[in-house]
């Protein structure tokens, strides 16, 4: 009773002019009932979520008794989409049952779900949030859409790369990925190429790789017009997809002024292996980027033709040392032709090369293997003694190098157990 | 005269900790706002997408290990399982006394391999490469002791081949999808995002099978549950708060990732640093401000790693003590870029706070106590009001911890038994007697022991986590 009597007069104090003593119980009270609010809202959520959870999962085992009924129509949609929660169940049972059976190839299943999504209508208030909507509702819409592979949400989402905000045109670009469709393409691309769009490479990218799958062709026009970072990125994708239906354009592309696009070319080359690839990459190798020299490398790794490996073994003396390990790595996969190729590197007398090729064998777990076909069986010891001599000798040389001006030095340090 | 100066300095106290108080307060909601914005935007990345994307970036894992026999296999596996198109993992054996190289030669078949390694980083002697003859993404590196983790990693960073680098301690536990989610800022704006740093939590308490934690438990000991909070506070508030204003100058040792490329060009870890971690970031900071570069070292609250924190207390001394060595070790040696524009919001705000509230407060929680003595006994204390900002001070402190575990039920919510979020509250409300006293004992041992030059690395008492519960 008392304290309920001196309320007023503690809350006259508390908010009086602050004088230290003063301000410090001003404090304690504020600080107090911060705790209280916390303790509170952590508890509480608690519970709610419990509840939540619960009646979630007794909804999701009441639909899925009932999900044949929903999908052939004899429990209309009235009966579950005026409850939120059995809407947004259906709805993620939906897509989840869409998106594996899109990956198990089976289309005609893919269509029936479909059907349902726009039967019931969920797909036209997905449509209406991702476009009235702002914020985390319209994100949150637009990657939905995404997953409908609807060919009607394009121009929904197209519309909302225009947007303002950054994550909104994030977000639309995964939706339009997400719908693999080619016109989700041509809509990123036409923006890419004409006004521009900002969005983030990588997401962009992986966008247009999954609209692009198996046409590459689609790239064509837009790679034709595309300046500068636009053209980067569309022939990365293309360096992605290649096939020998865009050949022209990968020619045209491996002789580009812009380095990281002569990068994909070389990229595309190693996918397409059209027939021109090999005189190509050859010239590639020869950049002055060292990137581009460097996938010139990989590509030819992937290329399994003898010919390639005097290229390679070329490359093995590159003044880049990425770029003479991707070659050694390039030709430690040559299997059957490695005692000729160390053959060859040796005749080069590069001993870093050396090095690098047999590092790179090691690596492959091809060492043994080496050893013992280098030579016929009478030889092999006398064989395997020149090989090693030959690495202490690299070894040495690049001892030298370390102690010397060379940048970046290096420096072998054998395995236990290796003599 | 004594007088005058005890209520000069009582008064200069009470300010500091209402700023500190205050920057704390703001620092919870900045870290509030920037985990809600983290998990919507979540809400429209699907990882499943990056886990095949041919774009995504390779990664090396870098896992050193010293005197780690009990779990490095666990480790290694653990790491192996990660979800990422295309990973290396590098273990390092830092010159382990036990059987560290013996059980991952038994275990992966470890043979000697003659790969180059160029030693283009600081590092003690590498006593040879090892790759294994089952596992063709495993490389392990045996080197000589270098006497602390930076030495080990600079050896793995030599040896690294991928574009990025994950630096994980190897005995912790990252989550399968953690090499996917921590990447999110970079593959979002690889051109920008140059370093992440994921979550550290407390595996203590928690069941492991496989080098996976399979359930999440809070630790039964104290001690432990104090860390708990401790590392809630750290990672929710602090690291979140300041990475939203790209102020974030520690990216835990125990996971983060880095370019490689930047790693080197700033001459990768400092071997003789005491909190490597932390002077690696800053020196990133320094290098890319220097450079004029516009950049972001992000925080990802969501990838998580899982971490043995000391049981004992003489261990969580230690721990404690190196931790402190470790922030002077580091602020010192940058002074220069304290209020210097070329280091914008780092020089101005985020180095001033560490050498304040981080760096000095033991000095003045210290200074707080002697005055308040000095002054009780001279007869200056008023009582009433000394007894009132204790309250205050208690209850304050207890709402910052509140709010970390707060925004850990709002957002990531690993602690799912209601037991054990009603004991993380309650701990809460008793951290701050006597544990906060020894905090301070052992930040001021590690002042102590800087200016001593005792700089060797004492080890920590561990348990490990074979292949089941890790107990208390």
């Amino acid at each position: 009773m008392d304290c309920v009597s001196n309320l007023p007069l503690l809350t006259a104090v508390l908010l009086s002019p602050a004088t230290p003593g003063r301000f410090v119980l001003q404090a304690i009270a504020v600080t107090s009932v911060g705790i209280a609010l916390l303790l509170f809202f952590i508890l509480g959520r608690r519970g709610l979520r419990r509840r939540y959870f619960h009646r979630r999962d007794m909804r999701v085992f009441t639909l899925r008794k009932q999900w044949e009924g929903i999908l052939n129509g004899s429990v209309p949609p009235e009966a579950w989409r005026r409850h939120p929660l059995d809407s947004e169940i259906v709805e993620e049972m939906l897509f989840e049952g869409m998106e594996a059976a899109h990956a198990a190839g089976h289309r005609e299943e893919a269509a029936r779900l479909l059907h349902v999504l726009r039967a019931s209508g969920l797909l036209s208030s997905r449509m209406h949030e991702a476009s009235e909507y702002g914020g985390w509702r319209k994100r949150r819409a637009l990657v939905a859409l995404g997953r409908t592979r609807a060919p009607e949400v394009v121009p929904v989402l197209a519309a909302a790369l225009e947007d303002e905000d950054a994550e909104t045109r994030v977000a639309a670009v995964r939706g339009l990925g997400g719908t693999g469709l080619p016109e989700a393409a041509t809509e990123m691309m036409d923006r890419v190429v004409g006004r521009g769009l900002s969005t983030p490479g990588l997401t962009l990218q992986n966008s247009l790789l999954q609209c692009c799958q198996g046409r590459p062709e689609l790239l064509q026009p837009y790679l034709r017009q595309a300046q500068g970072s636009a053209r980067q990125m569309l022939s990365r994708v293309l360096g992605e997809l290649a096939t020998t239906a865009v050949e022209e354009d990968i020619l045209l592309l491996a002789a580009d002024p812009l380095p990281e696009v002569r990068a994909s070319a070389a990229r595309a080359l190693g996918v397409a292996r059209p027939v021109a690839a090999l005189e190509l990459l050859g010239e590639l190798v020869k950049d002055k980027e060292w990137f581009v020299r460097l996938r010139a490398v990989v590509a030819l790794g992937s290329i399994e033709d003898a010919r390639v490996i005097p290229i390679l073994i070329e490359s093995l003396c590159d003044e880049n040392r990425y770029v003479r390990l991707r070659a050694a790595g390039a030709l430690a996969q040559m299997g059957p032709r490695l005692e000729q190729i160390v053959g060859k590197v040796i005749e080069t007398r590069d001993r870093f090369a050396l090095h690098a090729i047999i590092s790179e064998i090691e690596r492959a777990g091809g060492i043994a293997h080496l050893f013992s076909a280098i030579s016929d069986p009478n030889h092999r010891e006398e064989a395997t003694a020149t090989l090693q001599q030959a690495l202490k000798a690299g070894q040495e040389q690049m001892r030298t190098a370390a102690r010397g001006e060379l940048r970046p030095v290096a420096v072998l340090k054998p395995g236990k157990g290796h003599s | 005269m004594l007088r005058h100066f005890i209520s000069v300095s009582n008064i200069t106290l009470f300010v500091y900790y209402l700023a500190s108080n205050l920057i704390y307060l703001a620092l919870l909601i900045i870290a509030l706002f920037a985990s809600l914005r983290h998990r919507r935007r979540l809400a429209s990345i699907r990882l499943e997408r990056m886990r095949t994307s041919p774009l995504a970036p390779p990664i090396t894992v870098l896992a050193p290990a010293h005197n780690e026999e009990k779990s490095i296999i666990e480790s290694a596996r653990g790491l192996l399982a990660l979800d990422y198109p295309e990973l290396e993992l590098i273990i390092i054996n830092d010159g382990s006394a036990d059987r560290t190289l013996e059980v991952l030669r038994e275990h992966f078949q470890l043979r000697p391999a003659d790969v180059l390694y160029l030693p283009e980083l600081p590092s003690a002697p590498v006593r040879g490469v090892y790759m294994s003859q089952n596992e063709p993404r495993l490389l392990v590196v045996d080197k000589e002791p270098g006497g602390n983790k930076a030495d080990a990693v600079n050896a793995g960073l030599n040896a690294a081949t991928k574009p990025y680098v994950c630096v994980v301690d190897a005995d912790s536990i990252l989550e399968r999808d953690s090499l996917l989610r921590i990447m999110v800022p970079i593959l979002a704006d690889p051109r920008r995002v140059v370093a992440a740093g994921g979550i550290v939590r407390v595996l203590n308490g928690s069941r492991v099978r496989d080098g996976q934690i399979t359930e999440v438990r809070l630790p039964k000991g104290w001690l432990e549950v104090l860390q708990v909070i401790e590392y809630l506070r750290a990672f929710l508030i602090g690291r979140e708060a300041w990475a939203a204003g790209n102020m974030l100058n520690i990216i835990s040792g125990a996971f983060g990732i880095f370019r490689r490329d930047l790693v080197r060009a700033v001459g990768g870890y400092r071997t003789n640093a005491i909190g490597e971690d932390f002077d690696l970031v800053t020196r990133l900071h320094r290098y890319l401000l220097e450079q004029k570069m516009d950049y972001r070292i992000s925080f990802v609250p969501d990838p998580v790693c899982w971490t043995e924190v000391p049981s004992d207390l003489r261990s969580l001394a230690r721990q404690r003590a190196r931790w402190h060595k470790g922030l002077l070790d580091v602020l010192w040696p940058n002074r220069d870029m304290l209020f210097r524009c070329t280091y914008g919001r780092l020089g101005s705000i985020g180095l001033p706070y560490m050498w304040i509230f981080e760096l000095l407060a033991p000095v003045v929680e210290i200074i707080g106590y002697t005055t308040i003595i000095l002054a009780a006994v001279l007869g200056v204390l008023s009582r009433e009001f000394f007894i009132q900002f204790l309250i205050y001070g208690y209850a304050f402190g207890t709402m910052i911890s509140i709010g970390a575990v707060m925004q850990e039920e709002i957002t990531y919510k690993r602690y799912n038994d209601w037991r054990d979020v009603i004991r993380l509250v309650l701990y809460c409300f008793f951290e701050h007697f006597p544990y906060r006293q020894m905090y301070l004992v052992w930040r001021l041992q590690g002042f102590w022991q800087y200016f001593r030059k005792d700089f060797v690395w004492r080890p920590m008492k561990r348990i490990g986590f074979q292949g089941g519960d890790l107990k208390d």
